[in-house]
Formats: structure tokens, sequence, C-alpha cells
């Protein structure tokens, strides 16, 4: 056998199986892992993000009505006129209806 | 496979479909392992490292832009991984992984004092060269896609073919000094 050929021979050895299932199996087990991993990791810090923000903006107000609390009280004297108002005429539109359907 | 069935393939793993990514590997793995296993030395080592390329380009996949062929894609992923490797762990766990492969050549019972001389003749290559002989002439890849794998010029690739065929072959000629 000449050089050449043995070379080939000895570099050929190395070879891999054509068909391997349990490292196909590996690769894709190892993937999903990964992905899993990924995709945890990419949810935990979104929802950290909302709750940040989410108890900047609740300290904030909570900040800026302790400071202006006369013009809170307006504010939620206004906002249960409103909704009382709304309410009122919520009721005696759906008294109206029900007095023309009959 | 086919480039089409590739294609086809690529486009499904993409959308997250790993029935696919597995024919993907199922049919690459042989390729790629091969390389690896004559680029690293150290046959579970090589293994590993395929294992991560794979990992690694499902993550990419959405970032594979189909220039080259899928398994010059992940050889050149397997390749980087593979040196990175290599310049972590150092000299002295690749002579540990020489001689264990040794151990392992032995039992396939082709030509062993070859096996080793062109070992040890590849582990003295510069890395760059051990690749380009370990996909040229270990795989059968192309000059090109060897060019494309390792991000060299044509004419590199080339001139490391020949100078790295002319160290192993000297490494097998009588009286080299085993």
């Amino acid at each position: 056998m000449d050089a050449e050929a043995r070379l080939a021979a000895a570099l050929g050895g190395n070879t891999a199986p054509a068909r391997d299932p349990s490292f196909t199996l590996a690769v894709i087990r190892a993937a999903e892992a990964d992905r899993f991993k990924v995709e945890t990791t990419r949810a935990m810090l979104s929802a950290g993000a909302i709750a940040a923000a989410a108890a900047v903006l609740a300290l904030s107000l909570a900040g800026w009505g302790a400071l202006n609390w006369a013009g809170v009280q307006n504010g939620i004297l206004g906002a249960a006129g409103i909704f009382a108002l709304v309410a009122t005429a919520r009721l005696m539109t759906q008294r109206l209806a029900a007095a023309t359907s009959r | 496979m086919n480039p089409h069935d590739e294609a086809r393939l690529i486009a499904a793993a993409r959308k997250g479909d790993s029935r696919a990514y597995a024919a993907l590997v199922d049919a690459h793995q042989q390729a790629v392992r091969g390389f690896l296993r004559r680029f690293a030395g150290h046959w579970a080592d090589a293994d590993d490292l395929a294992q991560e390329a794979f990992v690694t380009a499902w993550r990419k996949l959405p970032r594979f832009e189909g220039r080259s062929s899928f398994r010059s894609w992940v050889s050149g992923i397997g390749f980087r991984i593979a040196r990175d490797a290599r310049r972590a762990h150092g000299r002295a766990q690749v002579r540990d992984s020489v001689w264990q492969s040794e151990q392992e050549a032995a039992e396939e019972g082709s030509p062993l004092e070859d096996r080793i001389a062109v070992q040890r003749a590849m582990e003295a290559l510069p890395d760059e060269q051990r690749a380009v002989v370990a996909l040229c002439l270990g795989e059968g890849f192309s000059h090109s896609e060897a060019a494309e794998i390792l991000k060299l010029p044509l004419g590199t690739v080339k001139s490391h073919v020949t100078r790295g065929r002319e160290r192993l072959l000297r490494a097998l000629e009588p009286n080299n000094g085993r």
C-alpha cells in the first residue's frame, strides 16, 4: 500500500455512523431545554419589568396624592358625582325601556 | 438530502418544528461529527462539541441566510466552538485526549501505527491547517466550502491542504522519529 492510500485509510477511520438516533435525540433534548431556558428567562424579565413599572407608577401616584390631598379629595368627590349621575341615568333609561316595551 | 427538501426542513425548523430540525441533524451529523473528531482529536469531546454546535445552530436558525449549505454553516459553528474550547483547556488536556484516542483507535482494527502517526501529526498542525485537512481530506468538503466554513481565502485553504498533506505523509514515512 502506498503512502497516499495509507493516509486515506488512517484519516478515514474517525467517521461517525451515518445514522445515529441517540445523537439526534440528545441534540433535540438539549435544544428544547435551551429554548425553555431562554423563554423562561424572557418571561421572567418581562414580568419583572411590568411589575417594576407598576410599582414606580403606584409610588409616584401615592406621593403626588400625599402632596395634593385637597385636590385628591376634590377628584374623588367629582368622580363619585359623575359615577352617581351615570348610574342614575342608566337606571332611568332601563326603566324607561322596560315601560315602553310592555 | 436534496436542496429543496433541506430548504423546506429549514423553513419548518425556523417556525419551531423540532421534528424538522431532528431530520436536519440526522442528515448532517455524520459530516459535522467526523470533522470535529479529526479536528478536536478526542471522540467524546468532539461529539459534545458537535451537539453544542447543533444546539447553537437551532438558536441561530432565524439568522441563517442560506448563502452556504446547512452542513457548512453548522460545521463553521462547530469549528469556532472547538477552537475556543481548545484554547480554554490548554495543552495538557490535549495530550491526555490524544492518549485516550489512541486507545480507542486501537480497538478499530485498522493499521494502528498509521492511525497514531497521523493523529499525532494532526495534533502538531496549526489549528487552521488541521481544520482544513479534517474538512477536505477527512470529510471530502470542497476547498470553497472549507474556505466558507473557516472564513479563509481560497488560496490559503489550498496551500493548507497541500502543506498539511505533506506533513501527514511525512509522518507515515519509516524512520520519521517514532
